[in-house]
């Protein structure tokens, strides 16, 4: 018989009491988390396939949404949705820039859905921002039984660990940039974003989008050699990812 | 309206007329209490239909086994080309089409089967178990070339070749001062309506079928379908019903023959509804072009010469390319400009890539497009003023057009050129912006209404009281959302000084009177004149009645809201009247053909002649490339406006329509094959990047013309694309000839001059 | 998986006021749940992967794309549409603009604006964006060319004064 492709209603939906049982039930089914689904859904509608399963992650575990003064910064739950995010008036006393650029990701519908987590396990517009904050990914995994933290730049997702939340530095004092370049100006998937994080002392700058989310470590004139090297295969677009940059530098520059 | 300008023009704003309010249509599809042909889900014994389609550009077709599938749960039908009861062919100008692939395909989304099955998911896992089996065929995709490669249809790949010509254009060129040669290349864009093709077959229970769907030509579509499903037209019908948004799109048949089968063979009422992945696969698309053109003039400006030869790839079978191809050409000799010679040839050629046909504007704008930019290219060359230039070349209002035919306009062409270089906008902007480079361009555009060049073109329309007594006026046109049914009422409302409720518009039944397609921007025209032959006398009947029954002069007697008023008084209503009048006393029927020139035996061309000047500014984004349109400006010459929101929203959706052809929208094929296959890569614009719109009106129409309304539904998009690549050069020094415009390519042009200087 | 072998769940939510319960896969998308046999034909598909926000509808006041929520995510939930909003002052007053302004052609795309709007005006309220253009930008329309969407907002739709909130 034909190989029956699985379609979204024969899904079976595994929803864990705990994030531990959530990470064992991804351990020994192999299905994939889903957050918001909101990354996941059209994938498998444009591929006319489905998971068999899939692991439900529920924001009410604790401290799976919501953000919080740390101390250090923010601890942002990696189910917060993009949406809480944008209106939060924490983001907007630690991050005035996140809120207006949040406008440029995804729709206001989509935001809704969407998680912080979400995106950033795919690689999405906030892994710029964040990797340049040099954030911190808290993880469970399902060898260890303590919750261990990470940096963002460090982290990959798909190996079965669970994000469940994100640290961000005490960024108040810091000069931050940040710019997306879409197709379209609005509801367009991201083709580069590039941000620069400067804290007093160095500059921090990186990247996300066709090319995957990265942190650029090297000078500003071998710059294009590690895009290159990053994935990064369109010349024109490493073009504009440099001037997008150098333009936020002297931005930030300027600001001092 | 400004003071300085002259009197006939004005800026058009959402005006309600007397009523002061939006009819109560409108509020229902704000409701959703409208139903769309796809809504109709709740029908008794509904069954869902799927479409197998092919996943190759060109292949033999050596078996298609539906065995496992018949088999599958809630699977009640599975039909293929066997199961055609009668011609297996349709296509408005040639039938060319299968409706399911016999043994060959010849795009990636050709029909080869169907299932209807109890749910939607039951029938697309019927489909999944349909083994085909196919053996390649080589892709023809370069249409510059197709003709000379291996033949999809019977003869060459060749499908029409067409020239016109005028003088000696080689002399003339021989003779030009200046001369500019350039190629023009346009996207293949998609209409994405935002209801994807679909619609209900309902079979009636005598043998016959019940069409509700989204289409565009009810009449012409049960005459196909009569021969698709052989069954004798009487037994065919067509509801054409509101649907979510045409634009040429659904013009030619959608999903309607496999539905009418498959509900023929279940004896239940079957839905198709394409999914956004298969109408991007296999729908109908508008028709890339790539055009070189040739153009000069003498030292002062004048135009001499004119040289045109354009490739149009039509894709797998003809649709409307034929009648593409020949409003290309019909723009591509720059109508409203004065040259002496010109030769334009095109060529319309088949290949592996999907299909092609009608859509918006219909070869026009994409001739404009490269028109307007050789004019441009000739001003630069020159050291002139590109406006300056145009006015040297226009027509007149008492000449002929491009083809020596008589042609119709509503206002001189200077004028509307001198109006649209009045605007604020066509002022120099800031090329040389820290971060944005701003600049205005402008460009200039003409635009027939009818089918053209003599094409039989005719249509009918009828008008009654019911028995509720609302005057009821039905055409066969249809309704996409064009608002025909406002215009409508708004006409019979300021003839007959009724008030809207008092009017019930009809369309899109085929049973009802055959107006003729909803399409070349022709409903409007043949609305106003079926109205004018018909209103004066149905309304001395409808006097002439009310005397006898209430024993008052005919002549004293006036229609007005709710009934007939005698002196400010209402007299009788009109239920009453509809109760008291003998049956049938009060129906009129008209019918006419679309106005061509008087006098000619063989029409040219397009008598009835709308223009457009469109005013672009844009802002380029020096770090990236990217354009944003932030205004656009409209002077319009397009007679009299009856119905304001109707006008400014055809106007704004079609300029917003050229933007996306020209910024973003493509539909770009490999081997065959569509690389883009639903919005989030095939991408339109948002509110994001729409421009604020300002629509003029230049109004020059004689009180007397015969012809004072005219079809605007294509005019919006007839001159956009070239004024904001014109905007685009004023503000980085790069022209752009091929679309969408590609915001790489504008930067590494940008840094190249940059590095210049 | 054969057919019998669905993994069906029963689910209880609000659906315009009315307590719902239903019976089906829990991975059904709401999109398909609510068109089922006619019920709510408001929310539409234009594109089934949240691009278009034709298939909008408010989940718990907030605007989704119908065709990315999954059933499993529904209960508890108040789920509206249009259908469910003839008396939501919000609503009306979007309604009025949206008509006023011709904002609106073939209309199948209407709801999911109305609804992005409803949205927008209720978060405005508790302190949200002011700028309502912002809130259309996951809706795509073909027809208009946005010109009368954005009459709307700028005519009829700007702060209540007589809200509170607007000081
Ligand atoms: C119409 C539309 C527009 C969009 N536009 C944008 C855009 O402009 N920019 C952009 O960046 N993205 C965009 N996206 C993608 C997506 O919506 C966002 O990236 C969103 O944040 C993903 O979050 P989610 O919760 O929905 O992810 P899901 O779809 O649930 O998951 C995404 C991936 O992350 C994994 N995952 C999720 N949460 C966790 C976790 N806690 N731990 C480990 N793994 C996890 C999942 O297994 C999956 O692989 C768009 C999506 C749509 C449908
Ligand atoms: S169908 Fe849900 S957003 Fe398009
Ligand atoms: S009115 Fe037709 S898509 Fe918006």
């Amino acid at each position: 018989m034909q190989a029956d492709p699985t379609q979204r209603d024969q899904i079976r939906v595994l929803r864990p009491a705990t994030p531990r049982e959530a990470v064992a039930l991804a351990k020994t089914t192999g299905a994939p988390y889903i957050a918001g689904g909101s990354g996941l859904q059209p994938v498998w509608e444009r591929n006319g396939s489905w998971p068999r399963q899939i692991v439900a992650l529920n924001p009410g575990w604790p401290g799976f949404r919501g953000i919080e003064e740390t101390g250090q910064g923010l601890r942002v739950g990696a189910l917060t949705t993009l949406g809480e995010l944008a209106q939060h008036p924490l983001i907007h006393r630690y991050l005035p820039c996140l809120p207006e650029f949040m406008d440029q990701v995804a729709g206001p519908g989509v935001r809704h859905l969407g998680t912080v987590g979400g995106n950033l396990c795919a690689g999405g517009d906030l892994s710029a921002l964040f990797l340049a904050l040099d954030a911190q990914v808290h993880r469970l995994s399902d060898d260890d039984p303590q919750e261990q933290c990470q940096p963002l730049e460090d982290y990959s997702a798909g190996d079965g660990t669970l994000m469940t939340a994100l640290s961000i530095p005490d960024s108040r004092q810091w000069r931050i940039g940040l710019e997306k370049l879409g197709y379209r100006e609005r509801f367009s998937p991201p083709r580069a974003t590039v941000a620069c994080v400067h804290d007093g002392q160095t500059m921090r700058r990186a990247v996300c989008g066709e090319g995957g989310p990265a942190r650029l470590r090297s000078s500003e004139t071998d710059q294009d050699t590690e895009l290159t090297a990053g994935g990064w295969q369109d010349p024109a677009l490493r073009l504009a990812i440099q001037r997008m940059l150098a333009f936020l530098q002297e931005d930030i520059a300027r600001d001092h | 309206m400004t003071t300085d300008r002259p009197a006939s023009i004005s800026t058009l704003a959402v005006d309600w007329g007397p009523e002061g309010q939006p009819g109560d249509t409108l509020y229902q599809r704000i409701d959703g209490q409208l139903d769309y042909p796809t809504d109709l889900l709740n029908l008794p014994g509904l069954l869902h239909g799927a479409i197998l389609r092919s996943d190759q550009a060109h292949a033999r077709l050596l078996a298609v086994d539906t065995r496992v599938a018949r088999t599958m749960p809630g699977v009640h039908s599975v039909v293929t080309a066997e199961d055609v009861p009668g011609l297996n062919r349709f296509g408005i100008v040639v039938r060319d089409q299968p409706v399911f692939c016999e043994d060959r395909v010849r795009y990636e989304g050709d029909a080869i089967a169907a299932v209807a099955a109890d749910t939607p998911a039951q029938a697309r896992a019927a489909i999944a178990a349909i083994r085909v089996e196919y053996q390649p065929l080589p892709v023809v995709e370069d249409a510059a070339s197709a003709e000379n490669q291996p033949a999809l249809h019977e003869g060459s790949n060749l499908l029409a070749q067409e020239s016109l010509t005028r003088g000696d254009v080689d002399q003339a060129l021989a003779a030009c001062a200046v001369v500019v040669e350039h190629e023009y290349r346009t996207p293949r864009q998609m209409h994405g309506f935002m209801e994807t093709e679909g619609g209900v077959a309902l079979p009636d229970g005598n043998g016959g079928v019940l069409f509700r769907v989204g289409c565009q030509s009810g009449h012409r579509d049960v005459e196909q379908l009569a021969d698709i499903l052989a069954l004798p037209r009487a037994q065919v019908s067509v509801e054409a019903m509101t649907t979510g948004g045409a634009f040429g799109g659904k013009d030619e048949l959608t999903i309607q023959p496999a539905a009418g089968i498959l509900a023929l063979r279940t004896g239940r009422p079957v839905m198709i509804h394409l999914d956004r992945f298969e109408s991007c696969r296999s729908g109908m698309k508008r028709h890339p072009v790539a055009v070189r053109m040739t153009t000069g003039c003498d030292a002062r400006g004048h135009l001499l010469a004119h040289r045109v030869d354009a490739v149009l790839d039509t894709g797998a079978y003809a649709s409307l390319g034929p009648a593409v191809l020949e409003n290309f050409m019909d723009h591509a000799t720059a109508p409203l400009y004065r040259i002496d010679s010109y030769a334009v040839t095109g060529r319309l050629v088949y290949t592996n890539n999907g299909l092609c046909g009608a859509f918006r504007g219909f070869g026009g704008n994409q001739a404009t497009f490269a028109v307007e930019s050789q004019l441009d290219a000739l001003a630069c060359k020159l050291g002139m003023d590109p406006g300056e230039l145009r006015r040297k070349n226009l027509r007149s209002r008492q000449e002929p057009g491009s083809r020596g035919q008589p042609v119709r306009w509503t206002a001189a062409p200077a004028t509307v050129l001198d109006a649209a270089l009045a605007s604020p906008l066509w002022q120099p902007g800031n090329p040389a912006g820290a971060r944005w480079l701003t600049g205005t361009g402008l460009a200039f555009g003409a635009q027939g209404n009818g089918l053209g060049d003599g094409l039989p073109d005719s249509g009918g329309g009828r008008l009654s009281l019911t028995p509720e007594g609302r005057i009821r006026v039905e055409f066969g046109f249809a309704d996409y959302g064009q608002d025909i049914a406002g215009a409508i009422t708004r006409s019979v409302c300021d003839a007959l000084g009724c008030g809207s409720a008092d009017v019930e518009v009809v369309l899109g039944q085929s049973r009802g009177p055959d107006s003729g397609p909803t399409s070349a921007s022709r409903s409007s025209v043949m609305v106003h004149g079926l109205l004018s032959r018909m209103l004066p006398e149905w309304t001395q009947t409808l006097k002439r009645l009310a005397a006898e029954l209430t024993g008052q002069p005919a002549e004293d007697l006036a229609p007005g809201t709710g009934g007939l008023f005698l002196q400010g008084r209402r007299l009788i209503d009109y239920r009453e009247l509809a109760g008291k009048a003998p049956p049938d006393a009060l129906v009129a029927e008209a019918g006419q053909d679309f106005p061509v020139a008087p006098g000619q035996e063989t029409p040219v061309g397009r008598y009835l002649q709308l223009q457009i000047a469109t005013i672009a500014r844009v802002m380029v984004d020096r770090l990236t490339g990217r354009v944003r349109v932030t205004d656009l400006h409209h002077i319009t010459a397009a007679g009299r406006v009856i119905y304001p929101p109707g006008y400014l929203g055809q106007i704004e959706g079609a300029a917003v329509m050229g933007l996306g052809m020209t910024l973003t929208e493509d539909m770009p094929t490999r081997k065959g094959r569509m690389q883009r296959d639903n919005l989030d890569q095939y991408l339109m614009p948002t509110i994001g990047d729409a421009p604020a719109q300002r629509v003029d009106v230049v109004d020059d129409t004689p009180e007397n013309d015969p012809y004072p309304i005219r079809g605007i539904g294509e005019l919006g998009i007839e001159a956009v694309t070239p004024a904001i690549v014109s905007a685009i050069e004023a503000a980085t020094g790069v022209r752009v000839r091929t679309l969408p415009v590609s915001p790489s390519a504008l930067l590494e042009a940008i840094q190249a001059r940059e590095a210049q200087s | 998986m054969k057919d019998g072998d669905q993994p069906l769940e029963t689910i209880r939510f609000e659906l315009n006021g009315q307590a719902v319960t239903r019976s089906v896969p829990a991975a059904a998308a709401l999109i398909d749940l609510l068109r089922d046999g006619g019920q709510v034909t408001s929310v539409r598909p234009g594109c089934r992967i949240g691009r278009c926000g034709a298939c909008n509808v408010l989940v718990d006041g907030q605007v989704m794309p119908a065709c990315l929520v999954m059933a499993w995510q529904l209960p508890g939930r108040r789920i509206e549409t249009v259908e469910g909003l003839s008396d939501d002052p919000d609503y009306l007053r979007v309604r009025q603009a949206l008509a006023r302004e011709s904002a609106l052609q073939c209309g199948y795309c209407t709801p999911g604006f109305a609804l992005s709007l409803v949205s927008a005006l209720r978060a405005r309220r508790q302190g949200g964006p002011a700028d309502l253009t912002e809130a259309l930008t996951g809706n795509l329309c073909r027809c208009t060319g946005y010109g009368g969407l954005k009459r709307a907002i700028e005519r009829h739709l700007g702060p209540d004064p007589t809200d509170p909130s607007v000081a």
